[in-house]
């Protein structure tokens, strides 16, 4: 049993946040006696990570995922609780704890906006004491696999949101850390973008075995990134296994679909109907009583496309959090 | 304990290349800001009108003309921003970027607000040059001197550091931090020397005015450069310099150590 890269125990995070009514009168009287409220952005949050996992974390806005990942990295500071990464407590931001980690924000910039990105990184290459011949290695690599060799020598204000993005990868992995901390990483990137990014990212994770943790609205960045996902509500931490138990747990019915000829007079006795229309008929049936339902329906004339599914992720988002939020799909 | 000396000199060697680029990229806007910053030849303007006449207190024509060139000069020379860019950076988020690197973000500001001096002094001294030669006159310091006036300049430039720094932390805290920049800029211009002379207060309100940080940052090193000040008052002014310089880079590093504390990280 390998030590856990991450160790996280009783954390918690309270803000005070002033409040006041609204309007003139509210806003004369909070100058002379502010009234703050404490919100609790995360509460007792308990679990720890191997080296090299893939985890993201899921959760509607305000949900305690983004408070959770800085803490992780050290940016906050803990109103109570334990955490350890990389062996180290990262609110000390201890200079050999921060060569260890990287954090990447798809909506914050980190490079300098009127540079070329080659310049970022070679000034991340002093700061962060790599090593030359390493260096050129893996400036190589990482340009060759995200294609940006040509992209790096333009002043970053130039890029596309993608490009940026790209550029923004290499400037964090240069140092190769241990932990890599994605916050967002894909928004406002067009579907062959996210792809690609997903794609890179699972592979660095293959090839260095890094850890990597992920906050992500897009759902199937979640789903196709990481093995295991923690769902974070409320502050609290809801869930903690794979997307399949939790799709399982949330949603346990299978979505069965069939185009026939003739459909049957009353579907509902084999499961809740979802659509009938024309010759397309889809049900959600109880997982035991799949066979007999899938039994019934290749025996419909002309029967095709059969098809079992699990419950689609955004519905289980829903069904989750019960917020239009996990309707934000890419 | 040497080898770390060595890898702090490297990073700050290598903020101050990407620094200069960037202060190139932004040479438009900082040729802006210089041209802002011309309060005391608008001071010099108004003097050399009123001693016209004669000499006002110990200053004639001549010596108003040298003051107030040399109070733009080196306002430029030690100049910061640091309050401006570190109190966006708390709210905004962006210190997360400079609290995410291995290094201080503290030395991090200061080598930028350093690599920026060299192109605002390119693009401030032709304008000090051109109002000399217009406005004709000045004594500058003697070659041996000139050791002092650099301690003294380095002093003041730590000196406004330390006060940006102090001031643009209170954004950890309250959202106007630089509203009470304001409030120092403006006790500045009148109690610097930048308006008038330190000098020409009248007696018992200018020993006083002369004792302040304002004084310490922009009067006492253009005393220095006109050769104003000489004797135990170089001694008494440079050592005033450093206990201001070590009282607000007191109050700046225990507002920053408990600023990143309190520090919530917002945004992204």
């Amino acid at each position: 049993m390998t030590a856990a890269m991450v160790r996280v125990e009783g954390l918690c995070k309270r803000f005070s946040v002033p409040r006041r009514e609204a309007g003139l009168r509210a806003a004369l009287r909070a100058l002379v006696r502010r009234e703050y409220r404490v919100v609790e952005a995360v509460r007792d949050l308990e679990f720890s990570l191997a080296p090299g996992e893939r985890v993201g974390f899921l959760g509607p806005n305000g949900a305690g995922k983004t408070t959770t990942l800085k803490m992780l990295a050290g940016l906050i500071v803990p109103s109570a609780g334990r955490v350890e990464v990389a062996g180290f407590t990262p609110s000390d931001r201890r200079p050999e704890f921060l060569r260890r980690v990287s954090l990447v924000m798809g909506q914050k910039r980190q490079l300098s906006w009127d540079l070329p990105a080659i310049d970022n990184f070679e000034f991340n290459r002093v700061v962060y004491e790599i090593d030359p011949v390493h260096y050129k290695r893996r400036l190589e690599e990482l340009t060759a696999l995200l294609d940006v060799g040509e992209v790096m020598r333009r002043p970053v204000r130039q890029l596309s949101l993608g490009e940026r993005m790209k550029c923004e990868l290499v400037a964090a992995l240069l140092h190769g850390p241990q932990v890599l901390f994605l916050d967002e990483p894909t928004i406002g990137l067009d579907v062959s973008m996210q792809l690609g990014i997903r794609e890179f990212i699972r592979r660095y994770n293959a090839e260095h075995g890094a850890t990597v943790i992920l906050t992500s609205h897009y759902m199937e960045d979640v789903a196709a990134l990481c093995p295991r996902i923690l769902v974070i509500d409320g502050g609290r931490l809801r869930f903690d296994g794979s997307i399949e138990a939790l799709r399982r747990q949330i949603r346990p019915l299978r979505r069965v679909s069939v185009r026939a000829a003739a459909l049957p007079d009353d579907p509902t006795a084999m499961g809740r109907v979802v659509l009938r229309e024309g010759g397309r008929l889809v049900l959600d049936v109880a997982p035991e009583r799949v066979p007999e339902v899938v039994g019934a329906l290749v025996a419909l004339p002309e029967a095709q496309d059969l098809a079992v599914q699990d419950a689609p992720l955004e519905e289980v988002m829903r069904a989750l959090f019960g917020r239009e939020e996990a309707a934000e799909l890419g | 304990m040497s080898q770390r000396a060595a890898q702090l000199a490297r990073v700050i060697a290598a903020v101050w290349r990407i620094s200069l680029a960037e202060a190139i990229a932004y040479r438009v806007s900082m040729l802006m800001w210089v041209l802002t910053t011309t309060f005391p030849l608008v001071s010099l303007a108004l003097w050399s009108g009123l001693a016209a006449g004669g000499p006002i207190g110990d200053y004639a024509r001549p010596d108003f003309v040298a003051y107030f060139v040399a109070a733009f000069l080196i306002r430029q020379f030690t100049a910061s921003w640091v309050v401006w860019e570190l109190s966006g950076q708390i709210r905004n988020g962006d210190l997360n970027t400079l609290l995410m690197r291995p290094m201080s973000p503290m030395i991090y500001h200061a080598i930028q607000n350093l690599a920026a001096l060299p192109i605002r002094c390119a693009l401030a001294l032709p304008i000090g040059v051109v109002v000399l030669v217009l406005a004709g006159g000045l004594a500058w310091p003697s070659p041996g001197s000139l050791a002092l006036l650099g301690l003294s300049l380095a002093l003041a430039w730590l000196l406004n550091l330390a006060v940006h720094v102090a001031i643009g932390c209170l954004a950890f805290w309250v959202t106007e931090s630089t509203a009470l920049f304001e409030v120092w800029l403006g006790l500045y211009l009148v109690l610097s020397g930048a308006a008038v002379p330190t000098s020409l207060y009248p007696a018992g309100l200018a020993e006083v005015v002369r004792a302040l940080p304002f004084h310490a940052s922009l009067g006492f090193p253009v005393e220095l450069a006109i050769g104003r000040v000489t004797g135990s008052e170089v001694t008494h002014g440079l050592l005033l310099q450093a206990l201001w310089v070590a009282g607000f880079g007191l109050l700046a590093a225990v507002l920053w150590r408990r600023g990143v504390r309190a520090y919530e990280g917002v945004g992204g």
